[in-house]
């Protein structure tokens, strides 16, 4: 199959060309809050377009705050007010079934979503219910979707479970009584057990430790390529992002500023925020003073104008003041909004 | 010499299990003893696999919960013998938590400014409105926020990094000597980690704290901790220098948790299952 209609901005690579699983296009989502008289906007998502593959693991990453778990929800369709969708659309096309997510009636975006996406949750408690044991858990999530007696449905779960290397008897713990790293993969067996087409993680692995963490990335990438699943996979932590995902995006205040292959990201960061990120990571064995990025997060409700990266950025023009850098097809699937990297390059 | 600030003996804490297995108990910690001096202001690092009982150790050491045999002391004084409320309440405002999940820390119904607000009040001469404020925001200062930007604002209306900024945030306001961090940094980007680990550097050359900081983050442990202790089912399995301990391994878990540290300069290689033989057991078989 030759690739001359390109799909998608930015998509060069020579894979075979399928249909993208998901396409997110000038998608705008607001808090809008009214306190006391005074509206406040939130622009936690702003302008953001990306697209992900099929078989593909997509990485998010972008310091606390800058909007990746605002993103996800908003493309899972899972936002209620103060947050709104103000612009844009996100589209799934799950084998021929396309889903126009605020297209579409809430019945009929559910019948789709639970059936072809899993959204595995930051913070994971959230999914376990306190008073009730894990077994329940799973009964209520998956008991209908697998459809299998009981018995056999439960030796479904153990295997599953077994996969994450965790024992039966967790079935019959209450959340309380396991640590959090064993709580986080009781929510990952809840996501994955019904194997479907497109997962979402926010922060998965962040509660456990770097050996049960390589161990879970492990399985959640060979249950991926398994069952051949797409995968938007949100992490601030980069060295997860360098052994995990196959693109990545970098966010910075509610935009994409950065996209491409991780590895060549890695290799050569282009956007002056994305170099500090790769470049600041602490590795064992160096103990050269580190620092943080400068200055704070942008306030999302005032952001700076032009480049909302300028009051912190080393290479600043007077341009970056003004005017808002667009994403920019850099080099072969890389895209970048920068004056400084698409402005000096030869067209 | 004088008493030492902390000093933890043979320490244990045995949970039974109802849900899992009637009647059985297992030591989620298990004679673990460490001391901290008081004269050498440092920061302590607990490393260790999930659930091998470091959030028990720093609940005890919070005297949050008591423990089923050992001893803690703080400055002298037996943990177990701080009973008034006045006395807790002295004890509190020189031992701080930073919890592990910010989003389990705080209730989802109160306005996370409410918490710096009460802390304020509780452990500084500070009450009319403007002193609680400006309290407040100083903290806050510190960890690169501002009263304006969490002012009425509900934990879930703040990213999981700006709600451990808080808690750090609210930690100083007692201006403790003991600062005990369960996995402060883990929600946090790497910037905002380095800023944070940095912040605790500074509280301990400039302000005199010591910091119990657990983490899974090997990484940042080899940049700011003097010493590390690697803990595994309840026990203490190496300790000693910070870069000693971390440059050159000893006991064959601390080997496995340095090789599973994952690099930021690989090349999105695939990953190779890799689980220690005793995650298999984690749940109940101990
Ligand atoms: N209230 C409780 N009742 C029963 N068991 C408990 C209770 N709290 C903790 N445990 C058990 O004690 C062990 C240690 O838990 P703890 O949360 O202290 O681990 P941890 O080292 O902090 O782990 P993680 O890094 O995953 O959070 C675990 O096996 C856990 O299941
Ligand atoms: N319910 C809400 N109401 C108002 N503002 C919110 C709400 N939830 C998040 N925000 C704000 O939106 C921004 C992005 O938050 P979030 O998507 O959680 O970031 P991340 O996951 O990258 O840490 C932050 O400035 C946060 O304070
Ligand atoms: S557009 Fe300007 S301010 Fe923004 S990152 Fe590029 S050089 Fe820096
Ligand atoms: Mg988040
Ligand atoms: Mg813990």
């Amino acid at each position: 199959m030759t690739a001359i209609a390109s799909p998608a901005p930015g998509d060069v690579i020579a894979k075979p060309q399928r249909e993208p699983v998901l396409v997110v296009s000038d998608l705008r989502a607001y808090y809008q809050t009214h306190y006391f008289g005074i509206v406040r906007e939130v622009r936690a998502v702003d302008d953001i377009s990306l697209h992900i593959n099929p078989d593909e693991i997509y990485g998010l990453a972008g310091e606390s705050s800058c909007g990746k778990t605002t993103l996800i929800k908003t493309i899972a369709g899972a936002i209620q007010p103060p947050l709104n969708v103000v612009g844009g659309s996100v589209r799934f096309n799950f084998g021929g079934a396309p889903l126009d997510v605020y297209a579409s009636t809430p019945q009929a975006r559910n019948a789709i979503r639970w059936r072809h996406l899993s959204y595995i949750m930051q913070g994971s408690m959230s999914v376990l219910n306190p008073v009730r044991r894990v077994r329940q858990s799973f009964i209520d999530f998956a008991f209908r979707h697998i459809g299998q007696p009981m018995p056999q449905f439960i030796d479904t779960i153990v295997a599953h479970l077994e996969r994450l290397h965790l024992q039966a008897n967790v079935l019959d713990a209450y959340p309380h009584e396991l640590s959090g790293g064993m709580r986080q993969r009781v929510t990952i067996a809840l996501a994955t057990v019904c194997r479907p087409e497109f997962i979402i993680a926010d922060e998965p692995t962040t509660a456990l430790d770097v050996v049960v963490q390589k161990g879970v990335l492990a399985m959640i990438r060979g249950i991926q390529r398994e069952i051949g699943s797409s995968m938007l996979f949100v992490t601030h932590d980069l060295a997860v992002h360098a052994n995990l995902t196959d693109r990545l995006g970098i966010m910075y205040a509610g935009r994409i500023v950065e996209e491409g292959p991780t590895a060549e990201i890695f290799r050569a960061p282009k956007h002056p925020y994305t170099a500090n990120l790769i470049h600041s990571l602490p590795r064992i064995g160096d103990t050269a003073p580190k620092k943080g990025l400068d200055g704070v997060p942008p306030n999302l409700a005032e952001p700076p104008p032009g480049c909302r990266f300028h009051p912190r950025c080393p290479l600043a023009m007077d341009i970056c003041r003004r005017e808002n850098p667009a994403m920019e097809p850099s080099g072969p699937g890389r895209r970048v909004a920068c004056f400084a990297v698409t402005r000096g390059e030869p067209s | 010499m004088s008493e030492p600030l902390l000093e933890v003996r043979n320490v244990c804490k045995a949970f039974g299990m109802g849900g899992l297995l009637a009647r059985y108990r297992f030591a989620a910690v298990n004679d673990v003893s460490f001391t901290i001096e008081q004269d050498r202001h440092e920061i302590f690092t607990i490393i260790g696999e999930s659930g091998s009982g470091k959030t028990t150790l720093a609940r005890m050491i919070l005297n949050l919960v008591p423990m089923t045999s050992g001893s803690i002391r703080f400055r002298g004084t037996d943990l177990a013998t701080i009973r008034r409320p006045a006395d807790r309440l002295a004890f509190m405002g020189h031992v701080q938590p930073i919890f592990q999940n910010p989003f389990e820390a705080f209730n989802p119904l109160k306005r996370v400014d409410r918490y710096l607000f009460t802390t304020a009040r509780r452990f500084t001469d500070a009450r009319s409105t403007g002193e609680v404020e400006s309290r407040a925001d100083l903290a806050l200062r510190k960890v690169g926020l501002s009263l304006a930007e969490v002012k009425q604002r509900f934990p879930h209306e703040l990213s999981g990094g700006q709600l451990q900024r808080v808690a750090v945030a609210r930690s100083l306001i007692s201006e403790p000597s003991l600062i005990v961090a369960d996995e402060p940094v883990s929600m946090v980007d790497a910037s905002i980690r380095m800023s944070i680990v940095n912040l605790f550097k500074t509280l301990r050359d400039d302000l005199n704290v010591s910091i119990i900081y657990i983490t899974h983050d090997l990484a940042t442990a080899y940049y700011i901790s003097d010493r590390i202790m690697i803990m595994k089912k309840g026990e203490v399995v190496e300790s000693g220098p910070a870069r000693t301990v971390l440059a050159d391994p000893q006991h064959p878990y601390s080997i496995l948790l340095r090789n599973s540290v994952l690099s930021p300069d690989a090349k999105g290689e695939l990953l190779e299952p890799q689980f220690s033989t005793t995650e298999r057991d984690l749940a109940g078989t101990r």
